[in-house]
C-alpha cells in the first residue's frame, strides 16, 4: 500500500527559557493512502505539535518527514506552503472560517492560491457545497451559519484542491454530540466513498472507534498503537 | 497566485474594514487635494501675473531717480546712502543723463516723464490722481495703451489731456469722455482722448497724461529736470544689456559707484523674471506644506496597515495553512495599501480639481480691481499624484506587509 505520510525519528523541540521542551520526541509512524487514522493523546501530550508537523505548518527539529516519499523536513515555508495547499486539506476545532468570507468564497480560498480554472473550481465548490449539504446557504458569511455549518463548509473548503490526506483536528470538539456525530459521518462516507486518508487528532475516545488505526501520545511519544 | 485574485481578498479587507479604512482614505484626500489645488492656484496666478506683465512691453526700460532699497540694497552699508530718503531728497534726472542715455546705440525712443499726484475735480467732483507729464513727440510709441476715444496728444497741444481707462471709468461716478472740461490745480483742461486697458498692471490705466511742458508750468517744476525716462529699445533681446549700459552711463553722468546709487534703472522683463521667480518660490513653498499633509497621510496609511495585519493575524494563519505562500501574503497587503493610496488619490485629485474649478468662477482677486484669479490644472500633476499616492500607499504598507509575510503559519493561527 502507498504511504503518504512517513514520520522517521522526528522530534520537535522548543526553548522556553533555559529549559528545552521536547514536545515530539523520537516519533515514527506511516500513513497509508486511503487509511482512517487517529491521533490520541491527553493535553500536553504532543498532538498538536504532532499536526503541525505532518500538516507541514511546522518542520521537525530533528528527523525526516517524507510526503509522498518526497523529504519535506527541510524545506523553506513557500516550498511548504505549495504542498500544503496541494496534498493537504485542513479541519480545525474552531473551523477557521474566514468571518468576511461567504460560505462559497471560503470553499473557494485554498483554489485561489492556486494555478486552476477559476470557473472550474466554482463548479467544484459548489458541487462540494452540496455534498456537505450546505448549498442553500453559500452565500452566507460564518456569522450567518451554526458551528456544526460553519464546520461543514470547512470540510467542503478541505477538499477543494482535492487533497490526499484530510487532517482535522478535534473536528467535533466545538460542537454538541448530534452535530459532532453528523460531522463525523460526513468524514466517514469521504473516506469510504472517495478513499482519503483521514488523520483525526483529538483526545475523545469516541471518535477514536470510528478508526482503523489508533496511536496514542503521551509526552511526545508513542506509546500505543492498535488496529 | 493571479493578481486578481490577490486584488479581490485586498479589496474584501478593505470594504470589511470600512471606517478605518476611509478614515486613512480621507488623510490621503486632504494631502493631494491641497497640493492639486495649491499648485493649480499657483501656476494660474503665475500666468495671469505674465500674462499681466506682458501687457506693459517687454522692450521697455524705466530709469526714475532714488533707489529701491527693499529689494537692492547689497548690505548694511547702504543705509546711509544719499538719495533714498523719499522723493524729498531725490536728485531729479536731467538733460545731461539724457544725453548720455541718448548715446547709447539701438535705443528707439527716449521719453521724459514728470509725474505729480495732484486733486483733478470733474462735474464737481474730486479724486486724487497720478497725472504724467510727456513728451509727446515719443509718448505713443513707449505707451502700451491703444486709444479709445479721441486721439493721442500731439506738438503744440496746450491745456488738453489724454486719460487712463480706469481713471475714465472708475474714479468718478460720471464717466469721462472726450471733450469732456476738467480742472487740475485750478486750470481747465480738455479731455482729447481716451485710453483702452492697457493690460499690464494697470498703471497707465490710472494716470492723466499731458504735455511735459504744460505738467511743469502747471506744477511749478523746473524745466530741464525730470522724474522718469522710459526707454524703448530696437531688439527686445538687447534688453538686458541696454540695461546694464544705461546704469553704467548714468553712474558717468551722476559721479556715482553701483555702491552709491541714486536711481534706479528697471526692465519690465526684469520686473516678469523677478515676479516670476517669487511665485515660484511661494507655490513651491504651499505645495511643500501641502505635501506634508500628504506625508501625514502616509502615516496614517502605515499605522492603519500595522492594524489591520495586527487585526488579521489568524486569517493569515488560516491563508497560510491553506497554501498561501509569503509572496502571496505581500501581494495582498501592498495591494491593500496602494489601494488604500489609489482611493484616496482618485478622490483627492476630484475635489483638488474642483477646487481649481472653482476658484476662477468665484471671481477672487489677490490685487483690488485686478483680473479675477485663474487656476492652471496641468493635467501631468495629475497624472504624477495619482501615481505618487499609489506608490506612497504602497511604500508605507510595505513594512507592515513584509511582516504580515513572514509570520510562521503555527504562531498565527494560535493567534487570538
Amino acid at each position: 500500500m502507498k504511504v503518504v505520510i512517513q514520520l522517521e525519528n522526528v522530534w520537535k523541540t522548543y526553548r522556553m527559557g533555559k529549559n528545552l521542551i521536547h514536545a515530539l520526541q523520537d516519533v515514527s509512524f506511516k500513513i497509508n493512502q486511503g487509511e482512517f487514522l487517529v491521533i490520541m493523546g491527553k493535553s500536553g501530550s504532543g498532538k498538536s505539535t504532532m499536526m503541525n508537523v505532518i500538516g507541514c505548518l511546522d518542520i521537525p527539529t530533528k528527523g525526516k518527514l517524507y510526503l509522498d516519499g518526497k523529504d519535506v523536513s527541510k524545506l523553506e515555508e513557500s516550498k511548504l506552503a505549495q504542498i500544503r495547499g496541494e496534498k493537504i486539506g485542513f479541519i480545525f476545532q474552531q473551523f477557521n472560517l474566514i468571518p468576511t468570507l461567504t460560505a462559497l468564497e471560503n470553499v473557494l480560498l485554498p483554489a485561489e492560491f492556486q494555478e486552476n480554472d477559476e470557473e472550474k473550481m466554482k463548479q467544484r465548490a459548489v458541487q462540494l457545497l452540496d455534498f456537505v449539504e450546505m448549498k442553500e446557504r453559500m452565500y452566507h458569511t460564518p456569522s450567518q451559519l451554526s458551528g456544526g455549518q460553519m464546520q461543514r463548509v470547512a470540510i467542503a473548503r478541505a477538499l477543494i484542491n482535492n487533497p490526499e490526506v484530510i487532517l482535522a483536528d478535534e473536528p467535533t470538539g466545538a460542537l454538541d454530540s448530534k452535530t459532532g456525530e453528523q460531522v463525523m459521518r460526513l468524514l466517514k462516507d469521504l473516506h469510504k466513498k472517495e478513499g482519503k486518508s483521514i488523520v483525526i487528532v483529538t483526545h475523545d475516545y469516541i471518535i477514536a472507534k470510528n478508526a482503523e488505526r489508533v496511536i496514542e501520545l503521551k509526552d511526545g511519544m508513542v506509546i500505543k498503537e492498535e488496529k | 497566485m493571479r493578481w486578481n485574485k490577490a486584488f479581490k481578498i485586498a479589496v474584501n479587507i478593505i470594504v470589511h474594514s470600512k471606517i478605518r479604512s476611509w478614515l486613512t482614505i480621507i488623510g490621503i484626500v486632504i494631502g493631494v487635494a491641497a497640493i492639486i489645488a495649491i499648485v493649480s492656484i499657483g501656476n494660474g496666478f503665475q500666468k495671469n501675473i505674465q500674462q499681466q506683465l506682458g501687457g506693459l512691453g517687454s522692450d521697455t526700460i524705466s530709469i526714475s531717480s532714488g533707489f529701491d532699497r527693499a529689494s537692492e540694497c547689497p548690505g548694511p552699508r547702504c543705509r546711509q546712502r544719499p538719495g533714498d530718503a523719499g522723493a524729498a531728497t531725490k536728485n531729479p534726472l536731467t538733460n545731461r543723463e539724457l544725453q548720455a542715455i541718448r548715446s547709447i546705440p539701438n535705443i528707439a525712443a527716449v521719453n521724459t516723464v514728470v509725474s505729480q499726484s495732484n486733486q483733478v475735480y470733474s462735474l464737481g467732483e474730486t479724486a486724487t490722481v497720478n497725472i504724467d507729464g510727456v513728451d509727446v513727440k515719443v509718448w505713443k510709441e513707449t505707451t502700451t495703451a491703444a486709444m479709445n476715444q479721441g486721439r493721442l496728444l500731439t506738438s503744440g497741444d496746450i491745456n488738453v489731456v489724454v486719460v487712463g481707462s480706469v481713471i475714465a471709468k472708475q474714479v468718478f461716478k460720471q464717466p469721462i469722455e472726450v471733450n469732456r472740461p476738467i480742472t487740475i490745480n485750478g486750470r481747465a483742461f480738455k479731455v482729447i482722448g481716451v485710453l483702452k486697458e492697457s493690460g499690464g498692471f494697470g498703471a497707465e490705466d490710472r494716470k492723466i497724461f499731458m504735455p511735459i511742458e504744460t505738467a511743469r508750468d502747471v506744477f511749478n517744476k523746473t524745466s530741464s529736470q525730470y522724474d522718469s525716462f522710459v526707454v524703448k529699445v530696437k531688439d527686445e533681446n538687447q534688453v538686458t544689456a541696454i540695461e546694464a549700459e544705461i546704469n553704467k552711463k548714468v553712474d558717468v553722468v551722476r559721479h556715482v559707484t553701483p555702491d552709491t546709487r541714486d536711481f534706479t534703472v528697471i526692465s519690465m522683463k526684469t520686473i516678469q523674471e523677478r515676479v516670476s521667480a517669487i511665485l515660484t518660490g511661494v507655490t513651491l513653498f504651499l505645495g511643500a506644506i501641502a505635501a506634508v499633509s500628504l506625508l501625514v497621510g502616509s502615516v496614517g496609511i502605515a499605522n492603519t496597515m500595522f492594524t489591520s495585519v495586527l487585526e488579521k493575524t489568524k486569517e493569515i494563519g488560516i491563508m497560510k495553512a491553506l497554501g498561501a505562500k509569503n509572496a502571496d501574503i505581500l501581494t495582498i497587503f501592498l495591494m491593500n495599501s496602494g489601494l488604500v493610496g489609489l482611493v484616496g488619490g482618485a478622490l483627492g485629485t476630484t475635489v483638488g480639481v474642483g477646487i481649481a474649478v472653482l476658484i476662477p468662477k468665484l471671481g477672487v482677486s489677490f490685487v483690488q480691481g485686478g483680473q479675477p484669479l485663474n487656476t492652471d490644472i496641468s493635467s501631468q500633476l495629475i497624472i504624477f499624484t495619482l501615481v505618487f499616492s499609489i506608490v506612497l500607499g504602497m511604500v508605507a504598507g510595505a513594512v507592515p506587509a513584509y511582516r504580515a509575510s513572514k509570520l510562521k503559519p503555527v504562531d498565527a493561527l494560535r493567534f487570538e
